[in-house]
């Protein structure tokens, strides 16, 4: 059985339902866009708080995001028949994983959007930008897969999420925000892409090996 | 040694909590075999059906299916086996055809007989509308095609006729008559007892999580019961 192939389907799966309900780009959007707009008011609309209001209002859009998936599955009862397909639970880790990453690429261009226009923050260094948005999703999105598994059988998962979900990926919004600054500023970035770089290592090795023993329960 | 009947267990056992929902439950499924499960409700049908299925680890005892046991080799149990519950477990935001194909691809098998099994399950004509608009018993029916696609040796079916007509009952006898052709195995729970008397070759009654009886002497006197 080809591993690439029920990656693909798993994350062609996501990516359908999630095209055709919109159920985690548009609340985790608006609640990532009225972050950065409470953000925005109380930091008075200075470009020097963008990147960090940038920063926040994808991490918690994130959390929502990455909790919705799982959510699906246990709405429709399809998360028990998912798992008892032959072949490695792995590759349902792998096809989540892709099709996250591409939600919360989405969400984090379309908040980097907003908070050029609300912070009024400069555009430069955009190349840098892109680089960190990539490095952080592929990490965020190991880290939400992970954690939605984990929550999905806890009665209390939705709470739980955020609880466990944002203190872990704290380096990405440090190295987020500081990568942001340093690309506006063209000062040197220092050790912040090697904190994307090992946090993106620790999560993508250790998630899918933890990911089966998670949903095997 | 491994065990050569399909389902095989051995004083198994499982509990939640302070709940035991299993106990010493022995039973043996020879192939070419459909067994029927029957017993009150919260009688450990369920249970037993989702511990062979790999869903639940059991806490005593064991349990193999095709000689391969649930616990320690449960990706091998996968190859080999297919489990349908009481949720249909279909996603209500694809089509049939989407759904089809999505198991076809976890499972390594052709998509060119996806279109084939649509028109074994009688949905050939909605196979591209999204599922949220099918009735139970189209989504059940997909849910049979998906298990067919499956090719499994050893089909545990939980309350299969639920919301089925009369075509769908014979959609879950002749999926039933061909795993018995194949040589495999079928433990089939239900409290149908008297559609399920068609297919069915044993019968084994649980009562509080224990086997009160097991075997194929008992079939009409159990059914009759009901």
């Amino acid at each position: 059985m080809k591993a690439w192939r029920r990656v693909a389907a798993v994350a062609r799966k996501d990516l359908l339902l999630e095209w055709r309900g919109r159920d985690a780009v548009l609340p985790a959007g608006s609640f990532g866009f009225a972050v950065l707009l409470v953000l925005g008011l109380v930091s008075g609309g200075g470009g020097e708080a963008a990147p960090s209001a940038l920063w926040v209002s994808v991490l918690l859009a994130a959390v929502l995001a990455a909790g919705r998936g799982a959510d699906r599955e246990g709405e429709e009862g399809t998360r028990e028949v998912l798992l008892l397909y032959p072949g490695s639970r792995e590759d349902l880790f792998w096809g989540r994983w892709l099709a996250l990453c591409v939600v919360l690429l989405v969400l984090a261009a379309g908040l980097w959007c907003a908070q050029v226009l609300l912070f009024d923050a400069p555009t430069r260094g955009a190349g840098v930008l892109i680089l960190a948005a990539l490095l952080a999703t592929a990490g965020l999105g190991a880290a939400g897969t992970l954690l939605a598994a984990l929550v999905a059988h806890v009665r209390a998962g939705p709470l739980l999420m955020p609880l466990l979900f944002l203190p872990a990926t704290v380096p990405v919004l440090l190295a987020g925000v500081r990568l942001s600054e340093t690309a506006a500023s063209g000062a040197p970035a220092g050790p912040w892409w090697g904190v994307l770089v090992v946090f993106d290592l620790l999560f993508l090795l250790v998630g899918p090996v933890l990911f089966e023993l998670v949903v095997e329960g | 040694m491994r065990p050569l009947d399909p389902v095989v267990t051995d004083a198994l056992g499982r509990r939640f909590g302070a709940v035991v929902a299993l106990r010493g439950v022995g039973l043996r499924v020879g192939e070419g075999t459909c067994l029927l499960l029957l017993g009150p409700n919260g009688s450990g049908k369920t249970t037993l059906l989702r511990v062979l299925a790999t869903a639940l680890r059991p806490t005593e005892g064991r349990a193999w299916v095709c000689g391969y046991d649930v616990v320690s080799e449960g990706h091998r149990v996968r190859e080999l086996c297919a489990f349908l519950g009481t949720s249909p477990g279909v996603y209500a935001g694809l089509t049939g055809f989407e759904n089809l194909c999505l198991a076809a691809d976890l499972c390594g098998r052709p998509r060119r007989q996806v279109a084939e099994l649509l028109g074994w399950a009688g949905l050939e004509q909605v196979a591209h509308r999204l599922v949220r608009t099918y009735s139970l018993g189209m989504r059940r029916r997909l849910a049979l095609a998906r298990v067919r696609l499956q090719e499994p040796r050893v089909l545990l079916l939980d309350e299969p006729f639920v919301g089925l007509d009369e075509e769908g009952t014979r959609l879950v006898g002749e999926l039933v008559t061909g795993i018995k052709k194949q040589k495999g195995a079928v433990v089939l729970a239900t409290h149908d007892r008297h559609r399920a008397r068609a297919v069915c070759d044993a019968v084994a009654e649980l009562e509080s999580g224990t086997l009160l009886s097991s075997g194929t002497a008992g079939l009409a006197g159990a059914v009759s019961r009901g």
